[in-house]
């Protein structure tokens, strides 16, 4: 792929804009309040879409798309089983406890629901993962840059990273908030084209759908999988994904979904820097609405990639050793598509998907690093600018941690791996934990901090007796592993299920063993001692739940259409 | 505090020129599986979104004062 003038021109012009929004909030920041919580002042339409935004990086406008070319509309279900049910949920029915509690992070709710250990682990496992994350991301998008531009891996990764840090340490969390903003608009304008281009010129999805019913899979399948979501799911050997309803339904859209969008901090605290409770309600919950649109700019153009590689057209999937590589499927397309101009705004789109993902997780591991692990344990009790000079340190430290974290992982590529599967090991019960914390009352900080380890540790003891694509099995060893699962996806579901369970049993049995908290010290911060407001007399859009009934109806119905 | 919006109009104002002015001077720069002058109707559409986000912010700013 080759750039031309006007293309630097559009990538420089949105650096510019990019600095100048930092720049201009810069002077809005005299607490730490401010720079790490925005004091809770932006408006709705902007939460939403930086909830959306800090989600959907570079990795997942790559992946996504490359799998839509491998799987299908199936990848779908990622958005409309995997996301949604969750955001409507943690709006309605999370949210209030988040803001009525007037905790400043996920691991502080923890601490005041339950007791220091539990908000100790959770901060401790989310500060690793945070760092480790956006440096693997830092790494796909240096690895991607250097393949399809021939840029230096050096020079992408340090000027992307620089950029992230001179905006988020100028306007801290209301900065990054609003510049992920304009990369969602960016990032819809530059990928919505090519789809619209990529679609009608395979014939739209009536042709594509009648392209792929005729031909033959890289694996042997029939094509008609391409193009149907749910058809295919009653048994693993029916779909590429090589998946069930259960798993798919109890592991990706149950536990999997809700761990991640009910408790990670990353996505929390967008909401939570909302200017009013039923704003911090309704913001996952409008977010929900461009996320059930967003396969349509992403997983589409993929399927539309392979329905074009079977058109004599001169387009093939790109290849690597060993297969077509799915990575490259999202770059190829803008290379075939996108002349000068259009593919500078496609590039920008792409580098705009990595600041937005890469500046969530600086400003999330900031906030937790200075409220729950330095004021917390190191230096408690000083006036607040001392804190705010933690947190703007912490900001560098972090990039910092992250570059070197893409290092590692150009060097070492089987131990990201192996963390990415540690991290799926962290997530998974905190799902369980929240909900026995925020809607009953009795059980107990002893009972969250047991049941949450016993959670992790079951994952883990799951994945050493089990294989997966010749993955797992380190405890029972590969032949005598107790269950082959036909891929890694559908073992990570089962994985996760067995910790949500392990974790909500053992943190009930715990809970009723030991001695629960006082009544008292629990109002709004459980159902049932938490006053809930109701918006009476507000539009109906303007109240959380006949939203999230709208948002509700439309998701079913994309499932439906395209079972 | 800013007002999100300008910046926003600003920028695809600007980029929205850039792509309308490559698509009425250069019409013939196409990639391989181009079919039309892809630069000037997404040109136009950044454009008329840019314009709408300020347009916005000024009527706002109107009902405010």
């Amino acid at each position: 792929m080759k750039l031309a003038v006007v293309d630097y021109a559009i990538l420089a012009i949105y650096f510019g804009f990019v600095l100048g929004i930092g720049w201009r909030l810069r002077s809005k920041i005299s607490t730490s309040g401010d720079f790490l919580t925005s004091g809770r002042s932006v408006p709705v339409w902007i939460t939403s879409l930086a909830f959306l935004s800090a989600n959907l990086g570079a990795q997942e406008l790559v992946g996504m798309s490359g799998q839509g070319a491998k799987y299908g509309i199936m990848t779908a279900h990622f958005y409309w089983v995997g996301a949604i049910p969750a955001m409507i949920f943690v709006g309605l029915f999370m949210m209030p406890f988040y803001w009525a509690s007037r905790a400043r992070s996920v691991p502080e709710y923890l601490k005041l629901r339950f007791d220091e250990k539990t908000r100790a682990l959770n901060a401790l496992a989310f500060a690793v993962m945070t760092v480790f994350s956006s440096g693997i991301s830092m790494y796909a998008l240096g690895l991607l840059l250097h393949l399809i531009l021939g840029w230096s891996f050096t020079a992408s990764v340090l000027c992307s990273a620089a950029i992230v840090l001179a905006y988020t340490f100028l306007g801290g969390l209301t900065s990054a908030i609003y510049n992920e903003v304009l990369q969602f608009f960016l990032i819809v304008m530059g990928f919505s084209p090519l789809a619209i281009m990529a679609v009608t010129k395979a014939g739209g999805w009536g042709g594509m759908a009648a392209r792929l019913k005729t031909m033959t899979l890289p694996n042997g399948m029939n094509g008609d999988v391409m193009t149907h979501s749910w058809k295919y799911i009653a048994h693993t050997n029916q779909n590429p994904m090589g998946i069930e309803i259960f798993g798919l339904v109890a592991g990706l859209g149950f536990v999997l979904s809700f761990g991640y969008w009910c408790t990670n901090f990353l996505v929390i605290q967008r909401a939570m820097a909302a200017n009013s409770a039923s704003a911090a309600r309704r913001t996952p919950v409008i977010a929900a609405l461009p996320k059930m649109l967003l396969p349509f700019i992403i997983i589409v153009p993929g399927i539309a990639a392979l329905a074009l590689s079977q058109m004599a057209l001169g387009y093939v999937l790109p290849m690597k050793a060993g297969g077509p590589d799915y990575d490259q499927v999202l770059t190829t397309l803008m290379a075939q598509f996108y002349p000068a101009g259009m593919l500078g705004i496609g590039l920008t789109g792409l580098m705009a998907s990595f600041m937005s993902g890469m500046a969530g997780n600086v400003t999330a591991f900031n906030t937790v690093f200075t409220y729950d692990i330095y004021q917390a344990y190191i230096r408690p009790g000083r006036a607040d600018h001392h804190y705010l000079t933690v947190a703007r340190v912490t900001t560098v430290v972090g990039v910092a941690l992250s570059i070197c974290c893409a290092y590692v992982a150009q060097y070492y590529n089987s131990i990201m791996d192996l963390l990415q599967l540690v991290f799926s090991f962290v997530n998974a019960p905190l799902f369980g934990t929240f909900l026995l914390g925020m809607f009953w009352k009795r059980s107990s900080g002893h009972g969250a901090f047991w049941g949450l380890l016993s959670g992790m540790a079951s994952a883990g003891i799951a994945h050493g007796c089990t294989v997966a694509e010749g993955k797992g099995g380190w405890i029972t060893g590969a032949d005598a592993a107790f269950y082959h699962f036909p891929s890694t996806m559908a073992q990570n579901f089962w994985m996760s299920i067995v910790a949500f369970t392990m974790c909500t049993l053992v943190t009930i049995l715990v809970s009723l063993a030991t001695k629960p908290r006082p009544e008292s010290e629990l109002t709004g911060l459980v159902y049932g001692l938490t006053e809930l407001k109701h918006d009476e007399g507000v539009a109906w859009y303007k109240r959380p739940v006949p939203l999230a009934i709208v948002i509700a109806a439309m998701a079913l119905f994309l499932n439906f259409w395209f079972a | 505090m800013l007002d999100l919006r300008v910046p926003t109009g600003f920028f695809f104002a600007i980029v929205g020129l850039i792509l309308v002015a490559m698509g009425v001077f250069a019409p013939s720069e196409r990639a391989a599986l181009t079919d039309s002058n892809v630069n000037l109707y997404c040109g136009l559409v950044m454009l008329a979104f840019g314009l709408i986000m300020l347009g916005l912010s000024r009527l706002s700013k109107h009902e405010d004062s």
